[in-house]
């Protein structure tokens, strides 16, 4: 009769509230329904097994000589009730209607100390006739098929309302209720918690197995100790914090999916009993220690006790979380700012490139790098102005910077032109070392060729280069990779490189690098086959490389490369000559390991014509000086010619002079003995 | 050596001519860039080392492109080299873009223009479609027309538009801002209904272009053989022509005939030995086809087929066109 929970709430021993009842009801114009036939009391009452068609309930005990007398009514439509005064006197204050098949409640005259009311399991569609029972203390409706709850404004006294399993839409009309301590709406279709704020002394509040999606509106229960919310689509959860006296809440069987949603429940210090399972939330891996880490004031979750040990490895396991979270917030802050980074390069680039119209709004201020992510690599020479550049980062400031160096584990990647000159920083023995693969994007390789014997110097065992975007177009190119120590793999990405749509690039680069015996190019494994066809294609042009050019050509060739790697050698700085010399020695190795091809070098373009620029002064004296000889040479030759022409004429002249001095012998000998004589 | 045109000539003239000054100049340019390692080893063995070079046509490797540019021999040279140092390319049976090839000219000479490369390729695919595949050799006798005749083939081309607008440039014309509105005047009559020029009118005009040019241009008998084929021709057909002549070919010394284009056993003894040095070949397999085929197919000049240009010349100015046309069969 009254469900078993509720017993120490009224505060009597209310179970076997046995009615003893006959009843019989005349109801001519109701529609009737039930297969229950109803008769005039005419009869003798004395038969209750006759008139009494519903005696179910166990409790139900008929008692002998009760019955009751029904008048008509002075409505034609609400039955009656009337009850003996026996019946009155023995259960003055309680009256039990169960499963009397009632669709409405009847007029109940002359009770008006009742105050308990039990209409269980009827078909009672509203709250009516009940007015009068001003001292009603307890009133059940349970199983009924009630739609609105209504009726009740007079009963100001009402300690407990039943009103579960009817049809109930919306809460309300329990303004005058303010004694209430029991509410029992379990069981209707109730989608909202409202007007139950000035229920100040209820005590208990089922809400089970109704339509809400989400709580709250809980202000104003300040005695509330049990919330029974189970089986609804509760989403969320809020103003738990404000009912104080909270103790017991039943969250089972909702839609609860994250502790976020249920927040409030930790700052709700009466809180000792809770169940979640059901939820999806509960079905999580952090369930269990998240709640408990977040509301250690539970006693029982789920109802099972929470032993200290759940709780310390809770808070363990919750602190393990936390650093977790605030290291991958990090990266993924770093991330972040990469892609930032690595986007601003790529447009700086693709501006460079002119492929998109330059638009004068790139600002870069901070030209900072962001050092490794490697938390094994850290650098203990990085000066502090890096260090707060990163923490810079991690407050989200948005810097954005030209170029972008990153170390990870064995790869080093430059972003940007601006990169290179990080080649120049001291980098830790054991990072560089650790280096096996350098990849350059959005870089111009004509700019990457002058820092290759950096590269050499700084990350000996780098083996493999990488590069994308940075217009590799012609073949002749690749003869500047021939100055590094050795290359196992080479990838050159189709994006930004047209060299790559060339039919031989391959076969040039595996001819012109032969000596680093080469393993992959482009991911591809280079076969025997390859080098016979590389060899073949380009083979002929190493030996006449070599061996037709004339000696002082080659020496000439020779000699500029090796100047050329000099002064870069020369330019990085803090450079001690013992490695100055080193460097010497290895260049001349490395020409020694392959002399026919040696001497195909790139030259970048702005070095070539900066060269071409140079011979021109030497070329105009050339000029100067060649004209000279050839205008000496003409005028001896004209002289000559000259010559030639008046040579006959002259000759003559010459012998006709003679011979017309020597005609006069006698005169003649006097004149030369004259001359004698004169020269003394 | 004291031939009587020799004396004949003033001195400039002659020196000109025989581009000796350019050649000097060059030398002693050489030797001021070098003069550290020169000086090492004398200066009398450079300018032998540096005349043999140029005699062998090995002075113009890896040089400037307006050294190479500087007198016919030089260009000559250049496109042997290119010849022997990529034969194996075309060999090899690799259809290239002009892209390519030019990528390849540049690895002897890295300054090398593009737009020649370009004029050169569209001969071959007839300004069509740039980005098509050419052969080798296509390509190489192409490029050899509009490398070495540049500046005949301008005026050419300038010619040709002339005719094409229906102007006879024969007669004497002052060159006035307004010339350039001829060429496009619509032309009536002929390039309308028909393709091109009509040839002997073309053929009268380059040969008066031959006479007045100081560059250098094909022998005047062989562009008359050339244009006495056709009725009317095209541009560009006019150059194909050109290209695929074996006769100017020939007078130009620097390439052997179309079908021996890939052959040079010379340098093919110099492959298989370099190829043999590749660690752990075994090339047995592929050096015996090479000899084998070699014998049969070499005509008789196989000896030297370069000689010196002047040489050439020489044999041009008795015989009229080439004479010697062997039967090769097309590979």
């Amino acid at each position: 009769m009254i469900p078993g929970k509720y017993r120490s709430v009224s505060g009597r021993a209310a179970n076997n509230v046995n009615c003893g009842l006959h009843l019989v009801i005349q109801t001519s114009s109701l529609p009737e329904k039930s297969k229950v036939e109803f008769k005039l009391n005419k009869e003798t009452p004395s038969f209750p097994g006759r008139l009494l068609q519903h005696d179910l309930e166990r409790n139900y005990s008929s008692r002998q000589g009760d019955h009751i007398h029904l008048a008509s009514s002075s409505m034609p439509s609400f039955p009656v009730l009337q009850r003996s005064s026996e019946e009155k006197i023995l259960y003055s204050d309680r009256l039990t209607l169960e499963r009397q098949k009632l669709t409405m409640c009847p007029i109940i005259d002359g009770e008006e100390h009742l105050r308990l009311l039990n209409f269980q399991h009827n078909f009672i569609t509203r709250i009516q006739n009940i007015s009068n029972l001003q001292r009603l203390i307890f009133l059940d409706l349970y199983d009924n098929q009630i739609e609105e709850i209504s009726g009740l404004s007079t009963l100001r006294s009402l300690r407990v309302l039943l009103l579960g399993k009817n049809r109930i839409k919306k809460i309300s009309n329990l303004e005058n209720l303010k004694s209430l301590d029991v509410l029992d709406l379990h069981g209707n279709q109730i989608t909202r918690i409202e007007n139950v704020s000035h229920l100040c002394d209820l005590r208990v509040l089922n809400l089970a197995r109704n339509l809400l999606s989400h709580v709250d509106n809980l202000n104003g229960l300040d005695s509330l100790t049990e919330l029974n919310l189970r089986h609804n689509q509760i989403t969320f959860v809020r103003d738990v914090d404000n009912l104080p006296c909270l103790q017991r809440l039943f969250l089972s069987f909702n839609n609860i999916s994250t502790f976020e949603s249920v927040c409030c429940l930790a700052d709700s210090s009466s809180l000792s009993d809770i169940t979640f399972d059901g939820n999806p939330i509960a079905q999580e891996s952090w369930y269990k220690h998240t709640i408990l880490q977040n509301m250690t004031q539970l006693r029982q979750l789920d109802m099972k006790r929470v032993t200290e040990e759940e709780r310390r490895m809770a808070s363990v396991v919750a602190k393990k979380e936390e650093e977790k979270r605030r290291e991958s917030h990090k990266q993924s802050l770093l991330k972040e700012k990469k892609r930032l980074t690595i986007n601003n390069v790529a447009r700086k680039w693709d501006l460079q490139q002119h492929r998109i119209p330059s638009i004068a709004t790139n600002q870069d201020r901070n030209v900072s790098d962001s050092p490794s992510q490697d938390p094994v690599s850290a650098f203990p020479e990085e000066t502090g102005s890096l260090d707060s550049g990163l923490t810079n980062a991690l407050q989200g400031l948005s810097v954005l910077d030209t170029h972008l160096v990153e170390v990870d584990g064995d790869t080093l990647s430059l972003y940007g032109s601006g990169a290179l000159e990080s080649l120049d920083r001291n980098w830790s023995v054991q990072t560089a070392g650790m280096v096996t693969t350098v990849s350059f994007t959005f870089i111009e390789f004509d700019e990457i060729v002058q820092v290759l014997p950096k590269l050499k110097i700084k990350f000996p065992n780098s083996l493999h280069l990488k590069f994308k975007e940075t217009n590799l177009v012609m073949l002749q190119q690749f003869n500047a990779l021939a100055q590094l120590r050795r290359v196992d793999q080479l990838t050159i990405d189709p994006q930004g490189n047209p060299v790559v749509n060339f039919t031989l690039w391959k076969y040039y680069v595996l001819f012109r690098l032969s000596h680093f015996s080469m393993q992959k190019i482009n991911g591809t494994e280079v076969t025997q086959n390859d080098m016979i066809m590389a060899e073949r294609l380009f083979g002929i042009l190493a030996h006449v490389a070599s061996s037709e050019l004339p000696q002082y050509r080659l020496i000439s060739i020779l000699g500029d490369a090796r100047k050329k790697q000099f002064r870069y050698l020369l330019e990085t700085k803090g450079k001690k000559p013992g490695l100055v010399s080193e460097e010497n020695n290895d260049s001349k190795k490395l020409a020694g390991e392959n002399t026919n091809r040696a001497t195909l070098n790139y030259t970048t373009r702005d070095f070539y014509n900066e060269r071409l620029e140079e011979i021109k002064e030497k070329k105009k004296f050339c000029k100067m000086y060649m004209e000279d000889l050839v205008k000496e040479a003409t005028e001896i030759n004209m002289k000559n010619e000259a010559l030639q022409k008046l040579w006959p004429q002259m000759f003559i002249e010459l012998v006709r002079d003679a011979v017309i001095e020597i005609r006069n012998k006698n005169s003649y000998m006097k004149l030369c003995l004259q001359q004698i004589t004169d020269q003394k | 050596m004291l031939s009587p045109e020799r004396l004949a000539l003033p001195d400039y003239e002659y020196l000109a001519q025989r581009h000796v000054l350019t050649y000097m100049e060059d030398a002693v340019c050489q030797l001021l860039e070098n003069k550290e390692d020169i000086s090492q080893y004398g200066i009398a063995r450079f300018f032998t080392e540096y005349f043999n070079s140029v005699c062998q046509g090995t002075h113009i490797l890896f040089r400037e492109f307006s050294f190479i540019q500087a007198t016919p021999h030089n260009r000559a040279s250049f496109l042997r080299a290119f010849w022997r140092c990529f034969r194996t390319v075309g060999k090899n049976g690799d259809l290239l873009t002009m892209r390519e090839y030019h990528c390849l000219l540049q690895l002897l000479c890295p300054d090398f223009p593009l737009e020649l490369t370009q004029k050169a390729a569209r001969i071959v695919l007839m300004d069509d479609a740039m980005d098509c595949l050419m052969s080798f050799s296509d390509f190489l006798f192409a490029f050899q027309i509009q490398f070495y005749y540049s500046e005949f083939l301008e005026s050419v081309a300038a010619i040709y538009q002339d005719l094409l607008a229906g102007k006879n440039p024969n007669t004497v014309i002052v060159p006035t801002s307004s010339s350039g509105q001829h060429r496009q005047r619509p032309t009536v009559g002929e390039a309308s209904v028909l393709e091109g020029v009509e040839a002997s009118l073309f053929y009268q005009c380059l040969e008066n272009l031959c006479d007045r040019h100081k560059y250098s241009c094909p022998p005047p008998a062989l562009v008359k053989e050339v244009l006495s084929n056709v009725q009317r021709l095209t541009f560009y057909g006019f150059l194909v022509a050109l290209s695929k002549h074996h006769g100017i070919n020939q007078a130009l010394g620097a390439l052997p005939d179309k079908g021996d284009l890939m052959h040079d056993p010379a340098t093919d003894e110099e492959l298989e030995r370099l190829l043999a040095q590749i660690p752990g070949l075994v090339n047995s397999a592929t050096a015996n086809p090479e000899a084998s085929c070699l014998p049969s197919r070499t005509p008789p000049r196989v000896g030297s087929p370069w000689r010196p240009l002047h040489h050439a010349r020489k044999l041009d100015a008795e015989s009229d066109g080439s004479t010697e046309e062997t039967d090769e069969s097309e590979t």
